[in-house]
């Protein structure tokens, strides 16, 4: 009898063996690298190709240096370029490179390499709508570590836009083919990529790296499209870092419910950019200054702030944020008034008959796109927008929709009222109202806020405007939307961040469109 | 055996073909033009009209649709699916690396659907009319009313977020897949196990369940030994259409835990009006539901010798 059950417990040993080892390598997978920063995407890296419209804007900062860096408030600091002179006709700019500087694959960093750099894609067509290349005549190395800029004509936010994502950072000589076509991400940033799919991207310290070293090895940037999701993983501990407009946004809502949790810590920042109801003003009732006021009055931005974005935005009255440069004369943000709004309106001729206005048999009818995936909490905004406005025996009929449509439609001016944000920094003030406002330039799918012959005239001469003249000039560019009713800022959405506890030392670099990863560093 | 292999290999053919004929004139009349979008991609900002026309010409955009159809099943025959307008790739190198995680979620989710409704439906018939079967019941109505997303939130939450014993997201190890599995495989679950529920019940009226009590079985032994064999035709019928739908649960499911398939691809090439990408994966869809329900009309017939019989006698 013992014999037998002898017999049957090695055999189940046997048997069990396999499956415990099983259950072993799966625990050692799971087991986590303190050495480690797990943040999250909400899309994939992509190649990181630096002149292809491709891979997230936000990764780029990691592995890639320019010559210039974009600092607090909008000030330039040096980069790969230690110190710059500008002429005194602004045409020529000549930079003092870094000395100490490789590529992530031991290449060095020097004039030629940079001018190899810069003639990818300076003076191309496909960049012409960077000011910097569509002024370019030549470059000029006078040295191994000095390289002049020569342009046609004054660019007053060359340097502005050298410190932009793409295409003017640096990547090594050896990462391009015969072809330039870019096969490899490898730039002198403080990070270097060891793994890119399409679930995560693995970063590595980069030992050549010539500014302060990271305090940890290794960054995994893991792909979670879902926003709940992310939130989740965070409270799990499976990810340190979500949040950002640009890296993976985090909902007010969902922030607010993070805040009263013990393990996560949130960081709300001042905003960089505007949300906004573009108009219109081609045609229909919107082509009338009074209606367009009435609207901006009739609106209640305070509940806006409160109610939608739980108090992770600030009412907006200006076009831009006090964190842009340039961003003008901060204006009073209008309360809401809904007798003065209708006072408006009857002056204007719109009767208010019931709870509709009238004129010349019509009814006072406005369309409003929205589209959730591409301004997050757009459904319950125009929702708000729609009930205030009827208090104004304004009827507004919302059309929600999917990404694609939603540009398609704003590109073909297909609405009455849309929303829009700004580009925010470092591509603004410049960005948003050369692109967004200008009615001869091309904006693509992102579509024109206003579009006035008149105003094209003070933009363009407050853009090619410089030194002090340049702050009276696009000030000039403010005062004219308001008197003419042109913009109607809503908020000022905060940025979202949220991060687990063992991350210290979490702040916020000066744009949405680099990782908060700098000074961090992590506790076991 | 075999001519019947071939007359339903031939049917289900032909229903690919009409499938893809209707998928194509259905994506072809969605809004939204692709040269439009690759003149943006090639030219940026300063994309002129002429370089649109050019590009429609090339791809042939001009064409009568029954042509482009035709160019189209040719491309697919040679194994092109185009490339995606999105990432600029061919769409099979996307496929290849997204095809291996959306099987794995499949197959991982078919034996959840195949073997816990059968407990579930064994367990209730044994208890017959008792609180567990009755709770089974319940539980299998909650469970077919609840959206993917919803369980799959609240299985991250329990297991991920409170008791921290599994991953919120991610392929990293077989502790990650565990409620992916569950989820997609929970409402084929919970209907399947009423299928074996009320199937069971049925069969164990039959005659020869009332001769295998006169045989001496107990309520357990027929129930074994009598009825189960005879549950196989209605369970595999039934567990084929709920795999082939599963597909449309991994849209869900791939979202949810951050997995990187096909359903993640399906969105983001429906997000970014990718138009070929959109095709190739709607036929995929139906490719897979067509050879699924193929393949379990086979298996039928290979274990019941009825259903044989009938095929050879209507063939």
């Amino acid at each position: 009898m013992k014999t037998v059950m002898h017999t049957r417990l090695r055999k189940a040993s046997v048997a069990c063996l396999p499956l415990l080892l099983f259950f072993q390598s799966v625990t050692a997978v799971e087991a986590k690298d303190t050495n480690t920063l797990h943040v999250a995407l909400a899309q994939e890296a992509g190649s990181l190709d630096l002149l292809q419209n491709e891979s997230a804007l936000s990764s780029y900062g990691l592995v890639f240096d320019g010559l210039v860096h974009y600092g607090k408030g909008g000030k330039l600091e040096p980069d790969l370029a230690e110190t710059w002179d500008v002429s005194s006709d602004g045409k020529t700019i000549t930079f003092q490179l870094r000395k100490d500087v490789r590529f992530s694959d031991g290449t060095p960093f020097d004039a030629k390499v940079a001018q190899w750099n810069l003639a990818r894609w300076i003076g191309k067509t496909d960049f012409s709508w960077i000011g910097v290349s569509e002024n370019f005549e030549r470059m000029e190395v006078t040295g191994p570590y000095t390289l002049k800029l020569f342009l046609k004509a004054p660019a007053p936010v060359a340097l502005a836009e050298l410190s932009i994502v793409r295409p003017v950072r640096f990547i090594s000589p050896k990462a391009v083919d015969a072809k330039g076509q870019q096969i490899a991400p490898v730039g002198t940033g403080p990070w270097k990529v060891v793994q890119n799919d399409k679930s995560e991207t693995v970063l590595v310290r980069n030992d050549y790296y010539w500014g302060p070293k990271p305090s940890f090895s290794r960054i995994e940037l893991s792909v979670v499209p879902d926003e709940l999701s992310r939130v989740n993983a965070l409270r799990a501990g499976d990810l340190d870092v979500i949040g950002g407009e640009w890296v993976a946004p985090l909902l007010p809502n969902r922030a607010k419910a993070l805040a009263t949790d013990p393990g996560v810590g949130v960081f709300a920042a001042p905003g960089v950019s505007t949300v906004l109801l573009g108009y219109n003003n081609a045609r229909g009732p919107l082509a009338d200054a009074n209606v367009r006021r009435a609207i901006s009055l009739g609106l209640d931005r305070a509940s806006i702030a409160k109610i939608l974005y739980q108090g992770y935005a600030d009412p907006a009255s200006n076009l831009f944020p006090s964190t842009i440069p340039d961003a003008g004369r901060r204006e009073p943000v209008a309360v809401r008034d809904v007798t003065a709004a209708n006072k408006l309106l009857d002056q204007s001729g719109w009767i208010k008959t019931g709870t509709v206005r009238r004129k010349d048999g019509k009814d006072l009818i406005l369309n409003l796109l929205a589209s959730d995936q591409v301004l997050p909490g757009a459904r319950r905004l125009s929702e708000l927008i729609l009930g205030q406005l009827a208090d104004l025996g304004i009827t507004v009929n919302v059309s929600s929709l999917d990404d694609a449509t939603y540009h398609d439609r704003r590109q073909k001016f297909d609405y009455d009222l849309a929303f829009f944000s700004t580009y925010a920094a470092p591509y603004d003030p410049q960005g948003s109202l050369s692109t967004m406002f200008v009615s001869t330039a091309d904006s693509g799918p992102d579509g024109k806020i206003f579009v006035s012959k008149e105003l094209d005239g003070v933009i363009n001469s407050a853009l090619s405007a410089t030194g002090e003249d340049r702050k009276a000039k696009v000030q000039n560019v403010y005062d004219w939307m308001n008197q003419n009713a042109a913009i109607c800022p809503l908020v000022y959405p905060q940025r979202l961040w949220a991060y687990n506890k063992r991350v210290k030392g979490f702040a916020l670099p000066p744009t949405e469109y680099d990782m908060p990863v700098s000074n961090l560093s992590l506790n076991p | 055996m075999l001519k019947l292999f071939y007359r339903r290999l031939a049917l289900a053919i032909c229903l690919v073909g009409v499938a893809s004929a209707l998928t194509f004139a259905l994506i072809a009349s969605a809004p939204g033009n692709a040269a439009n979008f690759l003149a943006e991609r090639a030219a940026g900002p300063k994309a002129t009209h002429e370089l649109v026309q050019k590009i429609e010409h090339d791809l042939g955009l001009n064409d009568p649709l029954y042509i482009r159809f035709f160019h189209w099943v040719g491309n697919v025959a040679d194994g092109r699916l185009g490339e995606s307008l999105r990432t600029g790739h061919p769409i099979t190198e996307e496929f290849a690396q997204r095809l291996p995680t959306t099987i794995r979620l499949l197959l991982g989710g078919g034996v959840v659907a195949c073997f816990m409704p059968l407990l579930i439906g064994v367990a209730g018939a044994l208890s017959d009319g008792g609180v567990l079967d009755r709770s089974l019941r319940v539980l299998a109505i909650v469970g077919a009313s609840a959206p993917n997303f919803f369980v799959g939130a609240l299985l991250v939450l329990l297991f991920s977020v409170r008791l921290h014993w599994l991953p919120a997201f991610g392929t990293s190890g077989l502790l990650s897949w565990v409620m992916p599995w569950v989820t997609v495989g929970l409402f084929p679950t919970c209907v399947l196990s009423r299928v074996v529920r009320v199937t069971l019940q049925e069969l164990m009226s039959r005659p020869f369940a009332t001769t295998g009590f006169a045989k001496g079985y107990g309520r357990t032994g027929v129930l074994v030994y009598e009825a189960l064999p005879n549950l196989a035709v209605p369970f595999l019928t039934t567990f084929g259409a709920q795999f082939a739908l599963m597909i449309i649960g991994a849209i869900v499911v791939e979202s949810v835990f951050a997995w990187q398939g096909i359903g993640a691809f399906f969105i983001d090439s429906i997000r970014f009006r990718d138009f070929p990408a959109m095709q190739a994966i709607l036929m995929t869809f139906v490719v897979f539901f067509v050879f699924v329900n193929l393949l379990v009309d086979m298996v039928c017939m290979l274990i019941d010798p009825r259903i044989r019989r009938s095929q050879f006698e209507s063939a």
